[in-house]
């Protein structure tokens, strides 16, 4: 189920910012608006995000996808749309109902830290469990929880300074998962890391996320991490989400040529799975016509990324045999397949209508 | 260009504000001098040695062994200048002005960081302040809270709150907005965030700016001196002031040290305070390795306990020391403790005549207090009432301004010195030169040039205006104005070198005391008359301290007693004036006995001590007056007079009867000439007191081209036609009548026949409404010592010839009282003494007559003795 909904929301900064939102629902084009002196940052953005699920927004620098982050926990109030959050209207609440929502419910990590320089990195942990009144033993106890969680074991009485950058964006993250808040907005948090290290918080986190199943939204202008990262992805450009869907979809089914020219530099063959480009058992594949996995044929799951299918290619000339999760044989990959969906250039999907006609060109 | 002067707008409004809103600076002066005086309480105190132990420890608990170190050495050396006192006025005075200014300026620096509005418009404010220059508000600070701690404090604070609100601004604005962002998306109140985030974060910022305040607190507090608060800054204007050399700079070491001491503390504080610093300093103590004990610094607790010793030794050495102050001896004591503010311009004969009346006041049992100020501050407080009173008033020229604006609230004590004179002086070894025409056509051995004091002083303008060109001496000499200091000290070399020089001076001088100058004669008095050297006193000054009053206006000195003085005090040691005024006065034994008699010849004892004194009186004023007078002096005798109150018949009744001793009262030969004749047998004229007695009538002085009796006539509209009189029963009332007629009044004037307080009270309430009257009155009477009343002259004598008032005591007096008999005898008084202590009596009011003349006897010292005199 969904517990975080966005409905149309609007973020203009400048004069007579509800005269804008009436002209940008006219149609009016965001450069004219800018012509007048008001900026349109968010424009009739709309989401969901199911429980336990990373919801990514993506886009370039400007697009909007950080004001669209601030709308979330009420730290921009929207110009137009609702926030519902299990169902509650946060744009709707008084500054100080918002403000314990975000103590209790929200948390953040921030793109570089934004740690309390004067504050222990156990200080740092448990600042926000400070701020909603916990007594200083449990939430001192708390949020050495939260460190060990994020991996700072032994680092509670060291000073921010003291830390490299990841490790200072784990002490983030343990202040964030120390208020036990269950949506957690992640403002670009890995982009200001060097890559081995960002990899690395990648990891943790789809690591701690099996154990927390949070709700987590998370920016960034990093297509990988997006795919890496995300349940869904949003693609934002110009303050409009122009697509949202699975890495997948957003891979293959590229909805604008921005979409398309975004997705031309991103490795296909750690983000397309098997199950993306196998051929079902439907469409006739000849080595399951008995309905079970052959006889010393290599099997991978729908989820094995293509680039782990290249090992078994080179020491066999046999199609490999795709199972689901319980291991039944769904479809099967040969070698001229993979080689195909590699080479592949992304097309932009057709308006919904033609969506069926075209559907080969994943298969092809 | 149309002038523009809104300076005049500010004027008004200075004196609006003085007038309406009087209370709220009463309230700002309440709050200002009583957190001042309860920090130098504390600090002032203490013993220094002791305090300074403390500041040792609170450098070494900041900085480390080594600042505790040097910052006691720091603290004894200002001991040891013997400045311990005024530094930690001075300490006082800027910690008050500090936390002051910390209290407003960082509440006011926050709310700027946090609205853009209020900081725009803080900011010009701040500008105003930071760059107006002290003296414009100096000034209105005096005339607000006259001089002392106040108007100095004020200034400080107004001159060091831009940095504590600019820094504390900036501070705050300075905290990463993601820090500031990431409180918020916590849930972080905003007064929260300021508290948990934004403040901990800027203390550094603004701690800094915490430091500035106090250092231009402390800059600020030689300006504030010349207002007159308390501390080095005094020191140092008074060093510049009389060219003190070696004090200015040891008053300036002085302050340098307290500046380094409290910059270095105040950083230091900073980490202590902040937490940031905190972490800078343990990682720096990291790095130190093997030289960590150099850094080394106890903990707060340690420090703490340290301090905490150290102010209970110095408040138990308080208790123990303040048992045994000295007393003034008691018979000497007339003061009894009263406190006396007096101010002075440092001119050398205001110093040192100052410095003088400090001694003899504290003789005296005073305790008079000190204060440099330049002319127009210390005008102002005297005309404030601030300052009691000062010595050094050069009328009628010289201080005119300042007397034409404030005279009405300030009254003169007398002169005690003229006439002062400008002139040029050489020295004389300078041969041929003698006087200002001398002076003609030797230009070149002058350099062509006159060494003159400040331009602005009143001897240059005469100079430059009149007496070069009165002796032709323009084109030839150029007048270099400098100041007197400057000009003393262009005197000192020259002489030194023996090269010829001429100097602006004036006399009294101690220059002429200390070398031989010749001062150039002025045959043509182109300088000018000379002026007077008056001591001046707030308005009430004579009322409220009569001695005081009377010693000042019986002061006299020579120009030998001045000169010598100043030059006295000159060579002594700097600080060391009253130590030098001592020493003068040792050397002139009875000098000081003369200066300020003990009022009352300290109660000695008459011959006939004991003795019970009956007398008697009837209800006119001078009878009250004299016999009181007499009860008062008697007392001091050791007699125990006793006063009746009678009515005349009753009185002559009881004399004649032996039940009363004497009275002082009898008009003869006329008025009592019945009681005279009745018991003349019976009594002892002890002879006239006061005499002649006049009736008459009297217009007040206001009443042009009245002066006559004869003048009355045709007057009578003026007059309302009336002539007030007293009772109808009194004898001048009759009298009056054949007056009228003599003069040709009767027809055209109405007496009025009333009473005499009626008479009294009609001729007040004229007076005050300024409206002409004549009134019966007659001498000697009080109202002409109260009014300004004009006797009418009677040149046809209609009004008979006047009574004498004599002393007329009961038979066998003399054998009685011998010594009283003989006090009485010679007992006189003239018509102004005699007014005056009606004047006395009648301000005491009903029931106080004998603690009024007791007063007024005070204020007369010597009269006792003179009246009844005793070996």
């Amino acid at each position: 189920m969904s517990r975080l909904r966005a409905e149309r929301l609007y973020k203009v900064f400048g004069r007579r910012a509800d005269q804008a939102v009436a002209q940008l629902e006219a149609g009016t084009d965001r450069d004219e608006l800018r012509a007048q002196g008001t900026t349109a940052a968010v424009i009739d953005a709309s989401f969901e995000v199911q429980e336990g699920h990373i919801f990514v927004v993506m886009g370039l620098s400007g697009s909007g996808k950080s004001t669209l982050l601030r709308m979330l926990n009420g730290l921009l109030e929207p110009t137009s749309g609702r926030v519902l959050f299990d169902g509650e209207d946060l744009t709707a609440l008084r500054p100080r109902e918002l403000r314990q929502v975000r103590a209790h419910k929200i948390s953040m990590v921030f793109q570089h830290f934004a740690l309390f320089p004067h504050r222990s990195v156990l200080e740092n942990a448990a600042y926000g469990l400070e701020v909603q009144g916990v007594p200083r033993e449990e939430r001192e106890r708390r949020a050495t929880e939260a460190l060990e969680l994020a991996g700072l074991k032994g680092w509670e009485g060291s000073w921010p300074d003291e830390l490299s950058g990841g490790m200072q964006q784990r002490v983030g993250l343990a202040r964030a998962l120390a208020t036990d808040a269950d949506l957690l907005l992640m403002d670009e948090s890995f982009s200001a890391l060097d890559p081995l290290i960002r990899r690395d918080m990648q990891d943790q986190l789809l690591q701690l996320q099996k154990t927390l199943h949070k709700t987590i939204v998370f920016i960034t202008h990093d297509l990988n991490e997006a795919m890496r990262l995300g349940d869904r992805i949003a693609v934002m450009r110009d303050g409009r989400i122009v697509q949202t869907g699975t890495a997948e979809d957003i891979l293959v089914r590229p909805a604008t040529d921005y979409v398309a020219s975004f997705i031309q530099d991103v490795d296909r063959s750690r983000v397309l799975t098997a199950g993306a480009i196998m051929r079902d058992a439907e469409s006739g594949a000849p080595a399951l016509a008995d309905g079970g996995v052959p006889e010393g044929a290599t099997t991978v799951t729908t989820g094995t990324p293509l680039a782990e299918l290249f090992t078994p290619f080179a020491t066999s000339e046999q199609p490999l045999v795709v199972t689901d999760a319980s291991g039944a044989p769904v479809g099967v990959i040969d070698r001229e397949r993979l080689l195909t969906a590699l080479a592949e250039e992304p097309r932009v999907a057709p308006p919904a209508g033609a969506r069926n006609g075209n559907e080969v060109s994943a298969h092809a | 260009m149309p002038e523009f002067h809104p300076g005049n707008w500010v004027e008004t409004a200075v004196d609006w504000l003085q007038t309406h809103l009087g209370w709220l600076f009463d309230v700002i002066n309440t709050v200002l001098t009583g957190l001042y005086d309860g920090i130098n309480m504390v600090l002032g105190g203490a013993e220094p040695l002791l305090l300074a132990g403390i500041f040792a420890v609170v450098a070494f608990w900041l900085r480390g062994l080594l600042a505790g170190v040097v910052g006691f050495a720091g603290f004894l050396l200002i001991d040891s200048f013997g400045l311990w006192d005024d530094a930690m006025s001075t300490l006082s005075l800027v910690l008050a002005a500090a936390v002051i200014t910390v209290v407003f300026a960082v509440p006011t620096g926050i709310w700027a960081a946090r609205s853009k509005s209020v900081s725009a418009a803080v900011r010009p404010v701040l500008d105003v302040m930071q760059t107006m220059p002290a003296f414009v508000y100096l000034i209105p600070g005096v005339m607000f809270f006259s001089v002392g701690t106040t108007p100095g404090l004020l200034a400080t604070i107004i001159f060091s709150m831009p940095p504590g609100v600019r820094m504390t601004e900036l501070g705050i604005r300075q905290v990463d907005s993601e820090l500031v962002e990431a409180a918020d998306a916590f849930g972080t109140s905003p007064k929260q965030t300021l508290t948990r985030v934004q403040f901990p974060l800027a203390l550094p910022t603004i701690m800094a700016g915490i430091n500035q305040v106090i250092m231009l607190a402390l800059s600020m507090v030689v300006i504030a001196g010349m207002a007159g608060a308390p501390g080095l800054g005094e020191r140092v204007y008074a060093a510049v002031t009389q060219v003190q050399i070696g004090l200015g700079v040891e008053s300036g070491i002085a302050v340098v040290i307290l500046a380094m001491y409290l910059d270095r503390m105040t950083g230091a504080l900073n980490v202590r305070v902040s937490p940031l610093g905190r972490r800078a300093a343990a990682k720096a103590t990291a790095m130190m390795g093997r030289m960590r004990f150099v850094r080394y610094k106890p903990g707060t607790v340690v420090a703490l306990s340290g301090v905490l010793v150290l102010a209970l030794a110095a408040g138990g050495l308080n208790l123990a020391s303040s048992g045994s102050d000295a007393q003034a001896a008691s018979g000497t004591d007339v003061g009894k403790g009263k406190q006396l503010k007096m101010g002075y311009i440092p001119w050398d004969e205001g110093i040192a005549t100052s410095y003088l009346w400090k001694e003899a006041l504290e003789q005296r049992g005073y305790e008079p207090s000190l204060k440099q100020l330049d002319a127009g501050p210390l005008y102002t407080s005297l005309a404030q009432g601030q300052t009691d009173f000062q010595t050094d008033a050069w009328l009628p020229t010289t201080h005119q301004q300042y007397w034409d604006k404030y005279g009405s609230k300030m009254e003169k004590l007398g002169d005690w010195y003229g006439p002062t004179s400008l002139e040029l002086s050489v020295p004389s070894y300078v041969k041929g030169v003698r006087s200002l025409a001398d002076l003609k056509g030797q230009g070149k051995k002058f350099d062509g040039k006159i060494i003159g004091i400040e331009s602005s002083a009143g001897e240059m303008k005469i100079l430059k205006d009149k007496v070069l060109k009165e002796y032709g001496l323009e084109g030839e000499y150029k007048v270099v104005s400098s100041s007197t200091s400057s000009m003393l000290s262009e005197l000192k070399r020259s002489i030194q070198q023996k090269e010829p020089v001429v100097v602006t001076l004036w006399s009294p001088h101690w220059a002429y005391n200390k070398y031989d100058l010749t001062k150039l004669k002025d045959p043509e008095g182109a300088f000018g008359k000379g002026e007077k050297l008056y001591n001046v006193g707030r308005k009430g000054f004579a009322e409220d301290n009569p001695v005081v009053a009377h010693w000042l206006k019986n002061f006299h000195l020579t120009e030998k007693q001045l000169t010598s003085l100043e030059d006295r005090i000159q060579s002594a040691p700097k600080g060391q004036e009253q130590q030098a005024v001592k020493e003068w006065l040792k050397a002139r034994p009875g000098f000081l006995d003369k200066m300020v008699p003990v009022p009352g010849g300290q109660q000695k004892q008459g011959k006939g001590a004991g003795k019970t004194v009956d007398m008697g009186y009837f209800p006119w004023d001078e009878a009250i007056a004299t016999t009181y007078l007499w009860q008062n002096i008697l007392e001091d005798r050791g007699y125990k007079p006793k006063v009746k109150q009678l009515d005349p018949g009753p009185l002559y009744t009881a004399l004649s009867q032996g039940q009363l001793d004497f009275q002082t009262d009898a008009w003869l030969p006329t008025t009592h000439e019945q009681y005279w004749r009745k018991y003349k047998d019976k009594l002892t004229d002890l002879g006239s007191w006061y005499g002649p007695t006049s009736l008459e009538l009297s217009v007040p002085s206001y009443v042009k081209g009245v002066d006559s009796l004869a003048d009355l006539k045709g007057r009578s509209e003026l007059f309302g036609g009336k002539i007030t009189g007293i009772e109808s029963s009194a004898g001048e009332m009759k009298i009056l009548k054949r007056v009228l007629k003599d003069y040709g009044l009767d027809k055209e004037y109405k007496v009025v026949s009333s009473s005499t307080s009626s008479m009294l009270s009609a001729v007040d309430k004229s007076v005050k409404q300024k409206k002409p009257i004549v009134a019966t009155t007659w001498s000697p009477h009080w109202v002409y010592s109260k009014y300004p009343m004009n006797k009418l002259k009677d040149p046809k004598g209609s009004w008979g010839k006047g009574d004498r008032i004599h002393v007329t005591a009961k038979k066998g007096f003399k054998k009685e009282f011998p010594e009283l008999h003989g006090w009485l005898k010679d007992f006189k008084m003239s018509e102004k003494d005699l007014g005056s202590l009606e004047a006395a009596i009648q301000k005491g009011g009903k029931g106080n007559e004998k603690e009024s003349v007791r007063t007024w006897l005070d204020s007369r010292p010597g009269l006792e003795d003179k009246l009844a005199p005793v070996e």
